[in-house]
């Protein structure tokens, strides 16, 4: 790649993909709870600003009013009612540090290595202009073809089922089990 | 819109059923909520006759939802093999512990079937995954289902770890495919054109299958296996080992011949030697353990290599063997669930050395679990020595002559850890044997109904004349 044919939107690219890949490794590796939902809240954001530099608005609030206010808060709330402030999870050995850090970058490098070998036919068609909300909520609803009303009602059983279950395990019961 | 109904009646019939159920529980008055068991189990078999109806095939939401003549068959089994649990559920769910949360126990189940059938009938990728969400999240539930047992809430904790790492993979690997196939890829009409077992193609495939893998517990995806079957309250491990398991198995049969065919030559590799593994290794362990429901998720793990025996053919006659060998398998290790959950639920125990000298106290229990676990087992007069031969059959008709070997090789292993139990009711003694133990009409009815399918099944041979007959409408 030439360096002056880089544009400004692949310099923010570039960016956030390290803030992303930076943010990630950091979540696994962090000892602490705490600090791994920080780099955590890091790698969501940076996603969305992904989603902003894509132009999918909608995507992006999405992620940012779900994951971030939604999920990673209850993250946080989930860390502070089980464990302790500042405390630290154990040192895995050595052998399995090591272990587990060639198998993943293995792992890791392999795929890098098929995915920049690998060849893209289809991707000019997709859509880089901005989906209006019209569009979305058309495609959400619809039954036919690149329309989603069976898995968007797939997604409302399985959240059905999902708080059933959660009240499930919640409930008490007068007569303790044993 | 009459189409629609026609081609979706399982799906809507089961989504009325646990509306019902949900709206029943919360304003019947308390008299009617004790007659909950039988008010689910008689909605569910009149949905399962409604199900052998004659019905129409085709597609509905423009391909995302399709139904074929064997998808029709397939979900009809599977809902057999629930209405088995539920009828062997019941005195485990009349325990005051447990009563008062059992229409959750019918719900979440009805669910789970519901997200089964969703992705044995998929057309897509997005429906396909949300079919298996819902196959499995609302089942960690009920794995944690005792929950002031700790080994109940360790086994519903590491099902739902398993359950998002193994859909992570998936979804990586669907990824992978948008890539290499485009938007509209992520239909699998469309996608099916557009494979050409390109590398990146090869790894979306390797990803998508290790997803799979980890429902059907392939080894080396079952780490969990054990510690769940052994936590979670026997009946769910009845449902998870037999009914949630052939729902992955038919689904990933589907998708392989509809899919994958093009990258068939490929995909065999990696069967191959995932069938080895998991017959050998899941063999191994089972002769080691002592506790039953342990015993069961090794063996159940060798089983599901066999299963896949079939599939490495990809031939219709392999995958009617397929179809056929899990009926089979439903039935006979249904059937040994209900023993170990009557034997679990009167006396508390499940380890197999508890079961010495059970020939003595309960002479009709222990019969019908040697039927059961000969069947398993594959010994001739049996339906087992049938599904297995079929299996070895398709392999072998494609020229796996080697694999069959090893897994006749294996047969003989696993007939040596099944009559360890054989030998523990009948020959050895013990000090203190089980009791004799009144067994409950709705278990009864369960066992009567697996064996009348263990031995006639194999006797039969309509039904599988049946399965390998038109229904090839894949």
């Amino acid at each position: 790649m030439d360096i002056a044919s880089i544009t400004a939107s692949q310099v923010i690219f570039f960016i956030l993909a390290a803030v992303i890949l930076a943010g990630s490794v950091m979540t696994v590796v962090s000892r602490k709870l705490l600090h791994a939902a920080v780099y955590l809240l890091f790698v969501l954001l940076a996603t969305a600003g992904i989603y902003f530099l894509l132009n999918y608005h909608f995507l992006a609030a999405v992620q940012i009013s779900v994951y971030i206010g939604g999920i990673l808060v209850l993250l946080v709330f989930s860390i502070y009612l089980t464990s302790q402030v500042g405390e630290k999870m154990d040192e895995p050995g050595i052998v399995k540090k090591t272990v587990t850090m060639l198998i993943s970058m293995g792992g890791a490098v392999f795929c890098f290595w098929v995915l920049c070998t690998g060849q893209f036919p289809y991707a000019d068609q997709i859509h880089l202009n901005e989906i209006d909300m019209h569009a979305i909520g058309q495609s959400l609803l619809g039954t036919e073809r690149y329309q989603y009303l069976l898995p968007f009602e797939a997604i409302s059983v399985l959240l059905l089922a999902c708080i059933i279950g959660g009240i499930l395990i919640a409930t008490g019961n007068t007569k303790k089990e044993d | 819109m009459n189409d629609l109904v026609q081609l979706m009646r399982p799906e809507m019939l089961l989504l009325a059923q646990v509306v019902f159920l949900l709206l029943f529980d919360l304003f019947a008055p308390d008299r009617a909520r004790r007659h909950t068991d039988a008010v689910a189990c008689a909605l569910f078999l009149a949905s399962i006759a409604v199900g052998f109806l004659p019905s129409t095939t085709g597609e509905a939401f423009g391909g995302m939802f399709t139904v074929t003549a064997m998808t029709q068959v397939v979900k009809n089994v599977l809902s057999i093999g629930l209405l088995l649990v539920f009828l062997q559920s019941r005195v485990w769910l009349s325990d005051e512990r447990t009563s008062f949360k059992k229409a959750e126990f019918y719900i979440l189940t009805l669910s789970t079937l519901l997200g089964m059938n969703l992705m044995i009938s998929a057309g897509h990728f997005l429906l396909f995954y949300l079919g298996l969400e819902l196959a499995s999240l609302p089942l960690t539930t009920l794995v944690a289902y005792n929950k002031y047992s700790d080994e109940s809430i360790e086994a519903g904790a590491k099902f739902v770890l398993i359950a998002a790492f193994s859909s992570g993979m998936m979804l990586f690997g669907i990824s992978l495919f948008y890539g290499a196939a485009g938007a509209d890829g992520l239909y699998f009409d469309v996608l099916s054109s557009r494979l050409a077992a390109t590398p990146l193609q090869l790894l979306a495939l390797v990803f998508f299958l290790s997803g799979v893998a980890f429902k059907i517990s392939l080894v080396p995806f079952h780490l969990w296996t054990a510690d769940v079957y052994q936590g979670a309250p026997t009946s769910v491990t009845a449902f998870l080992s037999v009914v949630s398991k052939g729902a992955a198995v038919f689904a990933l049969m589907f998708l392989s011949f509809r899919l994958f065919a093009p990258l068939f030559e490929y995909w065999q590799y990696v069967v191959w030697a995932l069938v080895v593994l998991t017959i050998t290794i899941g063999n191994l362990f089972a002769m080691r353990q002592d506790n039953m429901k342990r015993f069961l998720a090794f063996s159940s793990i060798s089983q599901a290599g066999y299963i896949l025996l079939g599939m490495i053919a990809g031939t219709p006659l392999a995958m009617s063997s397929v179809v056929y060998y899990l009926l089979v398998y439903l039935v006979s290790n249904l059937g040994i669930f209900a023993v170990v959950s009557i034997l679990e639920n009167n006396s508390g125990k499940v380890h197999i050395s508890d079961y010495r000298g059970l020939y003595r106290t309960n002479p009709y229990l222990s019969v019908v679990l040697m039927l059961f676990l000969f069947s398993l087992g594959g010994i001739p007069p049996f339906a087992g020595f049938f599904s297995k031969f079929f299996v070895f059959m398709a392999a072998a008709d494609q020229g796996f002559y080697v694999l069959d070997f090893i897994a006749l090789i294996n047969t003989v292993i696993s007939l040596y850890y099944y009559l360890l139990v054989v030998k523990a009711m009948f020959i050895a003694d013990s000090e203190n044997p089980i009791p004799t133990l009144h067994t409950d009409s709705w278990s009864r009815l369960c066992l009567t109904l697996c064996l009348v399918g263990t031995l006639f099944f194999g006797v039969f041979s309509g039904i599988y004349a049946f399965l390998s007959s038109g229904a090839w409408g894949l």
